[in-house]
């Protein structure tokens, strides 16, 4: 229970000094200085102590949101199978974890409908339109990298030997992580285009200390679904032993978002269906390689 | 008076559907209280019993019953009720016939009488053509699921149940596949399965919600109950292409169902393609099972049909509510289209939150009770994607894949609904007064279906205990549900219940400032929220192979050749079964036009015709 709580805490404590040596990261990539890489704590200090701002006339739904989407990143958090035995891990699986994932997009949503704005609701069709497209991938991926015969539980995903099904299942999820934590192809965290903003039009109408709440949730979510991809690697079944895997993600994901352009709107879902494949891909191999 | 009359009777149909339940779980044996009817012909005896396969549909039945005639009390037309109490009483009947009579005249009467519920506003043309639609669906499949019933009872030289039951293994496989091809027209047109789902959609809008609430809540269940007494008890065990045939067909109506939801903007119509979308769901979990059983693997079988069932009480609680909803949205806005409702929230202080808790179940966000029977299904489908050949793991690959699509574009369409509709502002042009609801006998029915759609879904194992046992008598195993399910939806909802309460405190402490909403300058307008035909557009987009929108867009000029005074948007879908059907009706009426020559319409040519036929007869009689 106390090495539980170590790792939640760990991700929690880590997860904005992962944004921010990304964000350094790409920014030294594209040739600027960019900022600290300790300036997402700043951010989140500075907007802790800010009032925060809600439309007149809405319901609780946007008050409440913040809190719902920060406690699934917590509860995500806890699941991951870092610390051995985890007992969050024996109860939540992955297809638990991706119906966890939905409530957290279902309450952002409609509290971004809820507040009246053209771009908010822009925002919530297109997260929704993404959000559902890219479920059945994050799935059959992680099914894909473990599940076949062993059980749904996140915590056989370390002790899963790695070859051609495991980098397929692997593949699939990193599109995946792109899209879940808002990465260039699909989105763009520094974007404030309307015509091409998802996931900062969701939030258009937060500030202060409900903003922080978001953004904290959507940096210990990234740190998640990091460490997630990392367990896909063959490493074995100390988490600690993914850490190099971690960080070499890291820089895989800012190269991409340096070496590529965001998509066209209606090529994303093409990105999603080469996703669905590697995951398809990979759990045929391990059904007709018997691993089954 | 009318209504008081309709909803006693109701509330005693309640009670008697309860007592039913009850003896069914209590039962041990396959029958219990039974009783026979012999009449002269002995083909045509009525047997009546309790099984315990039929005590979870009884339930449901009762806990419908009471929250529909509790919305009676207060909304909808005085006739309604006593039709209601009909129509349930009919669908009891049907779920204690032990015999192909009682079970054949039972099913007919809840055609016909729920036929009358479609056609409670028979004055409007559209509503007697969907009535017609409803009607000769409803007797094709009654006809087919006549056919399979009499080709058993004719095999076993016997009409109860527990006969045909007991020669069930002695079947030739040519005989129990008809059967089953039978069965499945017969109780998949009712059920609403693709691609003979297309009564539903036209029926459901016309109805009454109250009407609208048991038919996709209960009636559709008693189809789904006939096709697992076929296939589990009289025909039983069926051969693996069975299961695997059902998973399919369950694959394709779950996300068929969602994307044409997703797209309709009518939302009781929105409500009955949810209908076929989870209909899909409870028969992927039927599939399944049958496959398991099929293969000999008990154990996944029994958590199949548990999650089959839990899915039928599920979706029945919260189809129902939200139906009454959308019925009580009807009454105080006089409308369900989606384009023109909008901030009801403030109004409908009550139906709003458990709108929403329906929103949330239907689409199986956890803790609610959708989340519960959705895991158990996607469960039963992973424990069966190995070790069962290449086509078993890619049908049921597919089916996980689509699966979870179909979560997903549920959780799409029902954020369009609930934001759409309770959320934002109000889209209304005259400026009426805002009306507070009050808590009265009609919020009290959407009340009860909503708190148990919470209780089931914190504690599950208050449905999935029973239900194991249900499934256990039936199948003849004990079913074990897995471990970590009891424990599943308070461990995920807890941080996020935890942080929502956070915000409410931080709130109190630090003081939220209203302000207008940010449009860059412009003024703040209720039409420039996003509506629902927008919210679509992504989806209706990517999936515009499926649902082949059409668009029309209009603009009226007024004395400026480059500034339009309207423009007028619609967007609609063909729908791919109607446009079958539209070529084959086609082929059969260019046909039918060369018949045409016999048809002089003189009754002595028609007397000449009877004449010939006569003498042709008496000729090949001879």
């Amino acid at each position: 229970m106390m090495l539980l709580l170590a790792q939640v805490l760990s991700i929690a404590a880590l997860a904005p000094l992962v944004q921010g040596v990304m964000k350094r990261l790409r920014a030294n990539l594209q040739g600027r200085p960019g900022p600290s890489p300790l300036q997402p704590y700043r951010d989140l200090a500075k907007l802790l102590n800010k009032e925060a701002l809600l439309p007149h006339g809405v319901s609780p739904m946007p008050l409440v949101a913040p809190g719902i989407v920060l406690g699934v990143a917590v509860t995500f958090a806890s699941v991951l199978p870092i610390v051995a035995p985890n007992a969050m891990g024996g109860i939540v699986d992955v297809i638990a974890l991706a119906f966890l994932l939905g409530l957290g997009r279902f309450v952002l949503a409609l509290a971004a409908l809820d507040t009246r704005s053209s771009f908010a609701g822009m925002a919530a069709s297109r997260e929704m339109t993404f959000g559902s497209l890219v479920e059945p991938a994050l799935l059959l991926a992680l099914l894909g990298g473990a599940a076949l015969g062993r059980g749904t539980h996140l915590s056989v995903l370390p002790d899963v030997p790695f070859g051609l099904a495991g980098m397929l299942a692997f593949a699939a999820f990193f599109l995946v992580l792109l899209a879940e934590t808002a990465r260039v192809p699909v989105d763009n965290q520094e974007t404030h285009y309307e015509l091409t903003m998802i996931h900062e039009g969701l939030v258009l109408e937060y500030s202060g200390w409900q903003l922080a709440m978001l953004q904290y949730a959507g940096y210990i979510r990234q740190l998640c679904f990091l460490v997630l991809a990392a367990m896909l690697l063959p490493g074995g079944a100390e988490g600690w032993r993914h850490l190099p895997w971690i960080l070499g993600l890291m820089g895989a994901v800012t190269v991409v978002e340096t070496l590529f352009a965001k998509l066209r709107l209606f090529e994303v879902p093409q990105l999603f269906g080469t996703a669905l494949i590697f995951a398809v891909a990979s759990i045929g191999l391990r059904v007709l390689g018997g691993l089954a | 008076m009318l209504r008081s009359v309709g909803v006693v009777t109701m509330c005693v149909v309640a009670v008697l559907a309860a007592a039913v339940a009850a003896i069914g779980f209590r039962a041990h044996g396959a029958e219990i209280a039974a009783a026979t009817f012999q009449g002269a012909v002995p083909a045509l005896a009525l047997r009546f019993a309790v099984t315990p396969l039929s005590a979870p549909f009884c339930a449901l039945l009762a806990i419908l019953t009471t929250a529909v005639a509790l919305w009676c009390m207060r909304r909808g037309a005085p006739g309604e009720p006593l039709l209601i109490a009909l129509f349930t009483a009919a669908m009891l009947l049907v779920l204690v016939a032990r015999s192909v009579a009682l079970f054949f005249i039972a099913w007919e009467a809840m055609s016909l009488v729920s036929a009358f519920l479609v056609a409670a506003h028979h004055e409007r043309r559209g509503v007697r053509r969907a009535t017609f639609t409803y009607l000769v669906v409803a007797q094709t499949g009654a006809l087919c699921v006549l056919v399979a019933l009499t080709l058993l009872a004719m095999a076993a030289g016997d009409t109860s149940f527990a006969g045909i039951a007991a020669h069930a293994a002695r079947l030739s496989p040519g005989l129990r596949d008809t059967v089953f091809v039978f069965a499945l027209l017969g109780f998949g047109s009712k059920a609403g399965l693709m691609p003979l789902h297309f009564w539903l959609p036209r029926a459901h809008p016309v109805a009454p919600a109250s009407a609208s609430a048991m038919l996709s809540g209960a009636m559709l269940k008693v189809a789904l109950y006939g096709l697992l007494v076929v296939t589990l008890e009289l025909a039983a065990p069926g051969p693996s292409w069975w299961g695997l045939a059902l998973v399919a067909i369950g694959t394709v109506s779950a996300v068929g169902g969602v994307l044409y939801a997703l797209v309709d903007h009518d939302l009781k119509r929105l409500l009955a393609y949810h209908s076929v979308e989870n209909v899909g769901i409870i028969v992927i979990g039927i599939g399944v099972a049958l496959l398991a059983r099929s293969a000999g693997s008990s154990a996944l079988a029994g958590l199949a049909l548990v999650a089959a069932l839990f899915h039928t009480i599920n979706h029945g609680l919260f189809k129902a509510l939200l139906f009454l909803g959308a019925g009580t949205v009807n009454e105080v806005e006089g409308t369900v289209d989606l384009e023109r409702l909008g901030g009801l929230w403030g109004e409908l202080v009550w139906t709003a939150p458990f709108f929403l808790i329906g929103c949330a179940a239907i689409t199986g966000l956890p803790p609610f009770n959708g989340f519960a029977s959705e895991w158990l299904t996607f469960q039963s489908l992973v424990g069966g994607l190995s070790g069962g050949g290449l086509t078993v793991t890619f049908v049921f690959v597919a089916a996980i894949a689509g699966l979870a699509l179909t979560g997903g574009l549920a959780a799409a369409c029902f954020v369009k609904v609930f934001g759409v509709v309770f959320l934002g502002a109000s889209r209304r042009i005259d400026a009426r007064p805002a009306v507070r609801e009050r808590l009265d006998a009609s919020t009290t029915g959407v009340a009860l279906l909503a708190g148990l759609c919470i209780v089931l879904g914190v504690v599950p194992m208050l449905a999935v205990g029973p239900l194991a046992g249900v499934v256990g008598k039936t199948l003849g195993l004990v079913v074990l549900p897995p471990p970590a399910l009891p424990v599943l939806p308070v461990t995920l909802a807890l941080l996020p219940l935890a942080g929502a309460l956070l915000c409410v405190v931080m709130a109190a402490r630090r003081s939220i400032r209203f302000v207008p909403t940010w449009t860059c300058g412009s003024p703040v307008s209720a039409a420039a929220q996003y509506t629902a035909t927008a919210f679509s557009k992504p989806l209706r987009t990517v999936f515009a192979f499926v649902l082949l929108p059409e668009r029309q867009r209009r603009y009226e000029m007024g004395s400026s050749r480059w500034l339009p005074e309207r423009i007028s948007y619609r967007t609609e879908s063909r729908y791919l079964v109607d446009e079958g059907a539209r070529r084959f009706a086609a082929v059969i009426l260019r046909f039918a036009r060369r018949f045409r020559l016999v048809q002089s319409g003189s009754l002595r040519m028609y007397l000449a015709y009877a004449l010939a036929a006569l003498i042709v007869a008496v000729g090949l009689a001879r």
